[in-house]
């Protein structure tokens, strides 16, 4: 492993004890309340499942957390300052980081560009930051591909040069959001492994979003669920598995 | 074959692009000056400020992604603030009565004056782009439009520093075409360099995709102005080389027939790429020039006048609509010999 996260992160008051929080989080859209009152507080080093029906508000809440949408009521906070009014690029470069469900990666860039562009917004080099690309893609197994052009990357691949485009310069908190969407069991092993690997060797929090229950089950250590942009339960896996209004939402929207 | 193991050979390779624009230039310019013909070395100075600003215009539009109609505003802006520094000593306040004592009293060396006119094009562009800049995709490309159509109205009109609708006579006419080339080089240089530093990577993600750009740490308004004030101040400079190569200023000549021209150089080169920038030039003044020969007329033949407008718009809608990336594809001048993947030269692939 090349990665070392005993370095922490590179982000003006990084700890351990950092946490990234929504507080009452609404967001509405013309009428239709996408997030409704949202609370949940991310710890580093943990992975947080966040699950729900399509539509359930889910996109937004991480848009809502990385800056991309600003709450209608509520407001997010990182440590002690509310970052909800402030720019995508400043949450990005203080250490919240995200992915995107349709993968977004520069399609016109080399693989390893992709991720130079945010080592070199972060404040590396460009030697610097290519050596860091190149790390992190050693460990998320795309080293060969470093080269290629992005746009012509098969999927499954887009969303791990995605991930690893998150992951650069150690933020403190990522946010990912459906990586194993439409992925083969054998694919979503993978994915499973570098996403349990993410807090170790980063040390950082993860807020997954995957409708792949396995993939939940199989990763994370607490569940928020959310139906029409409610919380609906709480809880272990185990526990939220359980929970006869969760069976309910699920079974009502298939 | 040769591989770049030598720390000067990976050097070279890295600068392999650079240096075959800058040396393919010196070859025509070594040509036409050896040749002696006056009309020739005419044409070639204007070229060479055409790669001035086209090159600048590269620097913003290729990396951002955002078409501007307005960089010629920077060109106009440049060059009446070269003429108040160099034109005419004795008759500069028939011309222009309104400039301030100092400017009617003093004369700058003509490469300080093109300075400071690319630092005015460069403070202007600054202020302009602080609003322009929050605009995205067509709406930030009319911005730069009315931002031209404001300067060029104003300028005509503040006849007391400008002469108005008259022209400015009597600018000493120092671009050679060695001048000429140095500007050309120390252009395409600058854009080289620019585009692939760490803003310049910056600025091409966001014009891949601005929402990941932002979630990538990248500050986009920021990255596009410092862009825009770059290009703006070599626009600049172009200005003033233009003066001092027609010898003479008119606001008129920096205004959609030059936005035009030099729109149709980059698009027909490949708005994306340093050597579309230069190829489309060349290509597009050569055009011009036999277009133009032939208008006047050459052994009793000759065609309509206008016929070069007519030559260059055919040639623009037949790129547009077979080769929208234009002559070089939006590609770079690549190494000719043997690739070494395993080094990082060959990881710059230029997007
Ligand atoms: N920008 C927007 N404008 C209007 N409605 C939106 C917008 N973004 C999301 N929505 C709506 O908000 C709801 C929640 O969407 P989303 O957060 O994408 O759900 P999920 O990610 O859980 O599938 C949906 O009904 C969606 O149509
Ligand atoms: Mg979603």
């Amino acid at each position: 492993m090349t990665v070392d996260a005993s370095q922490g992160t590179n982000a003006p008051g990084a700890d351990n004890g950092m946490v990234l929080e929504a507080r009452d989080v609404t967001v509405r859209f013309e009428g239709l309340t996408a997030v409704d009152s949202v609370n949940e507080t991310l710890h580093r080093r943990e992975i947080l499942g966040l699950i729900g029906p399509n539509g359930a508000g889910k996109t937004t809440l991480v848009n809502a957390m990385t800056g991309f949408q600003r709450p209608t009521a509520g407001h997010v906070r990182l440590g002690s300052r509310v970052i909800s009014s402030l720019t995508p690029h400043w949450i990005r470069r203080h250490g919240v980081a995200r992915t995107f469900q349709a993968g977004r990666l520069f399609r016109d860039m080399p693989v390893s560009e992709n991720i130079e562009v945010a080592a070199v917004s972060l404040g590396m080099s460009r030697k610097k930051a290519h050596a860091h690309a190149m790390e992190l893609l050693e460990w998320i197994g795309l080293a060969d591909r470093a080269a290629l052009p992005a746009g012509i990357l098969p999927y499954t691949d887009e969303r791990r040069v995605g991930i690893a485009r998150a992951l650069a310069q150690k933020p403190q908190f990522v946010l990912l959001d459906e990586p194993a969407a439409g992925m083969s069991d054998l694919e979503c092993d993978d994915i499973m492994h570098v996403v349990r690997e993410i807090p170790k060797q980063f040390g950082c929090g993860v807020l997954l979003i995957e409708h792949n229950m396995r993939v939940i089950m199989g990763v994370c250590e607490r569940i928020h669920v959310l139906d029409s942009g409610k919380t609906i339960s709480r809880g272990t896996p185990a526990e939220v598995q359980k929970d006869p209004v969760v069976i309910k939402a699920y079974l009502g929207h298939e | 074959m040769i591989e770049a193991n030598t720390p000067l050979l990976r050097k070279v390779r890295y600068f392999w692009p650079l240096i075959v624009l800058c040396l393919g230039l010196l070859i025509i310019v070594a040509i036409v000056d050896s040749t002696g013909d006056i009309i020739l070395a005419q044409t070639l100075v204007e070229g060479l400020v055409r790669i001035v600003i086209v090159v600048a215009i590269y620097m913003f539009v290729g990396n951002s992604g955002i078409i501007s109609f307005g960089h010629i505003g920077f060109v106009l802006i440049g060059a009446y603030a070269t003429a108040w520094q160099t034109c005419c000593p004795y008759t500069r306040e028939m011309f222009m009565p309104g400039l301030p004592t100092y400017l009617l009293n003093n004369s700058h060396h003509f490469v300080l004056a093109i300075f400071l006119g690319g630092v005015l094009a460069a403070v202007v562009a600054l202020i302009a782009g602080f609003a322009i800049m929050r605009l995205t995709g067509i709406a930030a490309s009319i911005g730069t439009f009315a931002f031209m159509m404001v300067f060029y109205s104003a300028y005509l009109r503040w006849s007391t520093w400008t002469s108005g609708a008259s022209s400015v006579i009597g600018l000493p006419t120092t671009t050679t075409p060695w001048v000429g080339y140095a500007y050309a080089v120390v252009t395409i240089t600058a854009a080289f360099l620019f585009t692939r530093s760490k803003w310049g990577l910056a600025l091409r993600s966001s014009r891949d995709d601005e929402v990941a750009a932002k979630a990538s740490g990248v500050n986009v308004f920021g990255q596009r102005l410092l862009a825009f004030v770059i290009s703006a101040f070599f626009c600049g400079m172009a200005g003033g080389l233009f003066g001092h190569f027609l010898g003479m200023l008119t606001v008129d000549s920096f205004y959609l027939g030059m936005t035009f021209i030099t729109l149709s150089m980059l698009v027909v080169g490949g708005m994306q790429s340093l050597a579309g920038a230069v190829i489309g030039v060349v290509v597009i003044s050569v055009v011009i020039d036999v277009l133009r020969r032939l208008e006047t007329g050459i052994g009793g033949f000759s065609i309509p006048s206008s016929s070069a407008e007519v030559g260059v718009g055919l040639i623009l809608l037949l790129i547009l609509i077979l080769r929208s990336s234009g002559i070089t594809g939006n590609a770079e001048i690549y190494w000719p010999f043997k690739r070494d993947v395993s080094s990082e030269g060959a990881l710059r692939r230029q997007s």
